[in-house]
């Protein structure tokens, strides 16, 4: 089991030194640096403008040395003229001599856009897409296993196929076709269930739900932070339900539930003591895959509702081509989609008997 | 138009002595040109012998917050922005030396009033007494000084004042030249010209322009208030991308009194037009910063109220003549024989707009010059003269951002273009690369904000190898005639130079023009004194919520 725990952290450490040198690569084309100077200094600047500043700042400096300094393994450069962004690690540096400042040490660097340290910018914006990650969570793993389980105790019953065919349709509608669909039904003052409610005196407010959740950055509430949730969660719930039915239809044709029955134990017992823990081995795996689906997928739900989180974190350092927030994404976003691999690796020998590691 | 009564007053220019006169002006011209040289808007007005408009009819009600969707962008240098809403996230706190108005017209801000000579060489800036800087400090000439001196500096990358400037600047050193900027006394500045420079005091209203306070370092720490201010706000909070809040001032007076809002709330909604309109049926904002055409009727229909004013703000098409095919000015010409002004209008702008003439000078610019030739669609012309170039079956890239306000004009003229039997190729360029190379697109489509005077967007646009010359036109005849329209303070006269310039632009083929967008924002009934700005100037101090 330690074995096997730190050869997945080998592994991890691996596939981020790949993923950063990629993504600082990529970042650092002739290209990118150009974009970011201008969005640094002056969208219309011009190309000698972009020299200057870009010389000014250190960028013409070789890649490799670069790479280096954000990793900690060489020391930091500094700036020799004023007029000029602080050198990584200003603070520590005045302290004398050319310090190691890199993430190997622990910091990730000074983000552009936001002229904030990057883990400052990252942390409230990781923490906003936790709350939304966790409602969603909560309706696809309640949701998803209940609906399933419910289906899969008699296949082919009438809640069976009315289970299923739900499943399948809310799989097959995207999150984003979601998202437009309740608005329009819950959060506007001209269609949907809005307007009946307000005549009716229902609802003081102009509409029942809030189609932006702008407001839930200061503070989360039912009526800002219901349709992101639902829109998320219903394009999952499905997808788990039918996986956990599939599961469940299995298990339930297994002979020792058969002998559990005919021993005369009622339905709920079989069901809960005897079915659920070996149909459930399939779905926890598949939930827990969703982590790194959900980091992913709430981009859009994020840029859709306006909910400044993770997503639109990336979405923003990838539009401004800010080198060290999008490498301080992308670890983190490696990070956990590792991570949550590990876990599930765990929780599915913890599950399954039959699995053993050593 | 009223007959004016004869004043003296010695500080108006002497055009003005004279127009007062009985010369023959109208009245929108005879306000701009009058604001320009120092008169204000009521003053003007009153030469006039009308009232100046009253924008807050009823007695301002003090409280509330006023929540305003806009992009919220990183603060930075007043003198390096780059975007109108840069200036306004600026605005609540930092002023103007002059203010553009809604009415066309510039009024003294932080000035008290402002003189200047016959050739418009020497402007005598006198400072408005009693205006104090929210860390207590009082603000005199030495601010002024502080501020003329650090625009000239074209050793600052990005520092878009200096090209505003260039008449206060040493080229040897490329910085201001001695003798330029003198401190006369503690309330007075006196700005030598190089050379005559009638678009000084425009200049000063523009947002790069805003006022920093004379110990500002050229770093902006939005943890720490932002910056140190004159206006009738101080910062609260400020998170990039998301909101930007600000409460009334209270660090020291503002020399305005107080303002009738608590506070100011800009909320990014990210751009979306939907969410946009979300935001407002849901209550969450009261205001935008500008609707886009096509949401008119969406935003009206939920009871809100549309605030509208004509500007010289643009979308069209231009040629870069370094560029093949449209080195040959056959090439452009026929691509300017294929657009119908009137329908793109239509098309692009569902109407909301005037007409223009494919020479960036706007009808509502003091100097305007009507011209006779008017562009007009002749498909059989176009098509003659591309034969003759050799291009009748070339595959024209016509190129634009992602943006809305670029793409769907683009659509259009793509549309008529392909009606007309041109082969066009679309291409759409993200706007996080596009910029790049804003400059040396053969053909795209490009938007310019109005200048309050005509010959400012031909001297930032038009003039040979300036920064923002898109086109690549370069033209020693244009360039001179441009220069003599600067020194020309005379507005009948430099007409006449106008119309040699509007000529050469329009005959250069570099444009396709077709017309001047309207600019539009939705509010709440509750919103007042807020309006529409042509050049997008929010001024949170005047606007007051009728709750």
């Amino acid at each position: 089991m330690i074995g096997f725990a730190l050869r997945r952290l080998g592994i991890l450490v691996l596939t981020m030194l790949f993923l950063a040198s990629m993504v600082f690569w990529l970042t650092n084309l002739p290209s990118s640096l150009k974009k970011m100077a201008k969005s640094e200094a002056s969208v219309r600047m011009s190309d000698a403008d972009v020299d200057l500043w870009l010389s000014q700042n250190g960028y013409d400096r070789p890649l490799t040395a670069r790479f280096g300094e954000w990793l900690g393994v060489l020391p930091a450069w500094q700036p020799e003229t004023e007029s000029t962004l602080p050198g990584r690690c200003a603070a520590v540096a005045a302290d004398g001599g050319q310090p190691f400042c890199g993430a190997l040490q622990g910091h990730l660097g000074r983000s552009t856009v936001f002229d904030m340290p990057v883990s400052d910018v990252i942390a409230p914006k990781l923490a906003a897409t936790g709350w939304l990650m966790l409602y969603s969570m909560l309706i696809l793993t309640l949701g998803g296993i209940g609906l399933g389980v419910v289906a899969g105790i008699r296949e082919g019953s009438a809640t069976d196929r009315i289970v299923s065919a739900l499943a399948i349709a809310s799989t097959a509608t995207p999150d984003y076709v979601w998202a437009v669909l309740l608005v329009v039904t819950f959060a506007s003052a001209t269609s949907g269930v809005s307007p009946i409610l307000r005549d009716w005196g229902l609802i003081d407010t102009p509409t029942l739900l809030l189609g932006t959740a702008t407001s839930a950055e200061t503070a989360i509430d039912f009526r800002n932070f219901t349709l992101p949730v639902l829109a998320i969660g219903l394009y999952g719930v499905g997808y788990i339900a039918s996986i956990t039915r599939a599961s469940m239809v299995e298990v339930m044709k297994a002979q020792y539930i058969r002998t559990a029955r005919l021993k005369g134990l009622g339905l709920g017992r079989i069901v809960l003591r005897h079915a659920l823990r070996n149909a459930l081995i399939v779905p926890v795996t598949v939930v827990m895959l969703q982590f790194p689906w959900l980091l992913n997928g709430v981009v859009i739900i994020e840029i859709i509702f306006n909910y400044k989180g993770f997503g639109w974190l990336v979405v923003q350092a990838a539009g401004n081509n800010d080198i060290e927030l999008l490498m301080g994404c992308a670890m983190v976003a490696a990070v956990i989609v590792l991570i949550t691999q590990l876990v599930s690796d765990i929780a599915y020998t913890l599950l399954n008997p039959r699995l053993r590691f050593g | 138009m009223a007959p004016i009564s004869p004043k003296s007053d010695r500080s108006l220019h002497a055009r003005f002595r004279r127009l007062m006169g009985g010369a023959a002006v109208d009245r929108r011209e005879f306000l701009a040109l009058a604001t320009t040289f120092g008169a204000t808007t009521v003053v003007a007005y009153g030469m006039l012998g009308l009232p100046a408009p009253a924008h807050a009819q009823a007695t301002p009600k003090r409280g509330g917050t006023l929540r305003m969707a806009m992009t919220v962008k990183e603060l930075k240098d007043p003198m390096l922005m780059d975007w109108t809403e840069m200036g306004n996230l600026a605005r609540p706190m930092l002023d103007n030396l002059v203010r553009y108005t809604q009415d066309f017209t510039f009024e003294p801000q932080l000035l008290d009033r402002w003189e200047v000579n016959d050739d418009a060489t020497t402007y005598v800036l006198r400072l408005r007494p009693g205006v104090t800087w929210t860390n207590g400090d009082a603000f005199t000439a030495d601010d002024v000084v502080f501020n003329l001196t650090r625009w000239c500096d074209t050793t600052i990358a990005g520092n878009s004042m200096a090209g505003r400037m260039s008449a206060l600047i040493d080229e040897a050193t490329g910085k201001a030249r001695e003798g330029a900027i003198t401190r006369t006394d503690d309330m007075t500045v006196t700005v030598q010209m190089a050379r005559p420079d009638i678009a000084f005091i425009s200049n000063l209203a523009d947002y790069p322009a805003l006022i920093v306070h004379r110990g500002f370092d050229g770093t902006v720490d939005t943890a720490k208030g932002g910056f140190v201010g004159t206006g009738a706000f101080e910062m609260e909070r400020y998170a990039v991308g998301e909101r930007a809040t600000y409460r009334r001032r209270t660090s020291g007076a503002w020399w305005g009194g107080e303002a009738h809002l608590d506070g100011v709330e800009f909320i990014d909604l990210g751009g979306d037009p939907a969410t946009e309109a979300a935001a407002f049926g849901g209550g969450e904002i009261d205001a935008n910063y500008a609707t886009a055409t096509d949401y008119y009727d969406v935003l009206t229909g939920l009871g809100l109220t549309l605030h509208e004013t004509a500007s010289a703000n643009t979308q069209m098409l231009r040629m870069n003549v370094t560029q093949p095919p449209y080195d040959d000015i056959r090439v452009r010409r026929a691509l300017q024989m294929v657009i119908d002004a009137p329908k793109m209008l239509q098309i692009a702008l569902s109407g909301r707009g005037t007409l223009a003439e494919n020479h960036h000078v706007a009808p509502l610019h003091p100097e305007y010059f009507d011209l006779p030739e008017k562009p007009e669609q002749n498909i059989a012309e176009a098509m003659r003269l591309l034969a003759e170039a050799g291009q009748a079956d070339t595959e024209f890239e016509l190129i634009s951002v992602d943006a809305d306000y670029l793409r769907l004009p683009a659509d259009a003229f793509a549309g008529q273009m392909r009606e007309a039997g041109l082969k066009i190729k679309r291409t759409i360029i993200p706007g996080s690369s596009y910029w790049n190379d804003w400059t040396k697109y053969p053909l795209a489509s490009t938007s310019w904000s109005m200048r309050p005077l005509g010959v400012q967007v031909l001297d930032l646009a038009y003039r040979s190898g300036v920064a923002w010359n898109e086109t690549g036109h370069s033209n020693p005849e244009f360039d001179a005639a441009l220069d003599r329209a600067l020194a020309t303070a005379d507005v009948e006269k430099r007409r006449a130079i106008m119309g040699d310039l509007e000529r050469m632009l329009q005959d250069s083929g570099v444009l396709i023009q077709p017309f001047w967008s309207s600019m539009g924002r939705h509010a709440t009934p509750a919103v007042q004194g807020l309006g529409m700005h042509p050049t997008f100037v929010v001024d949170c101090a005047q606007v007051w919520l009728d709750a």
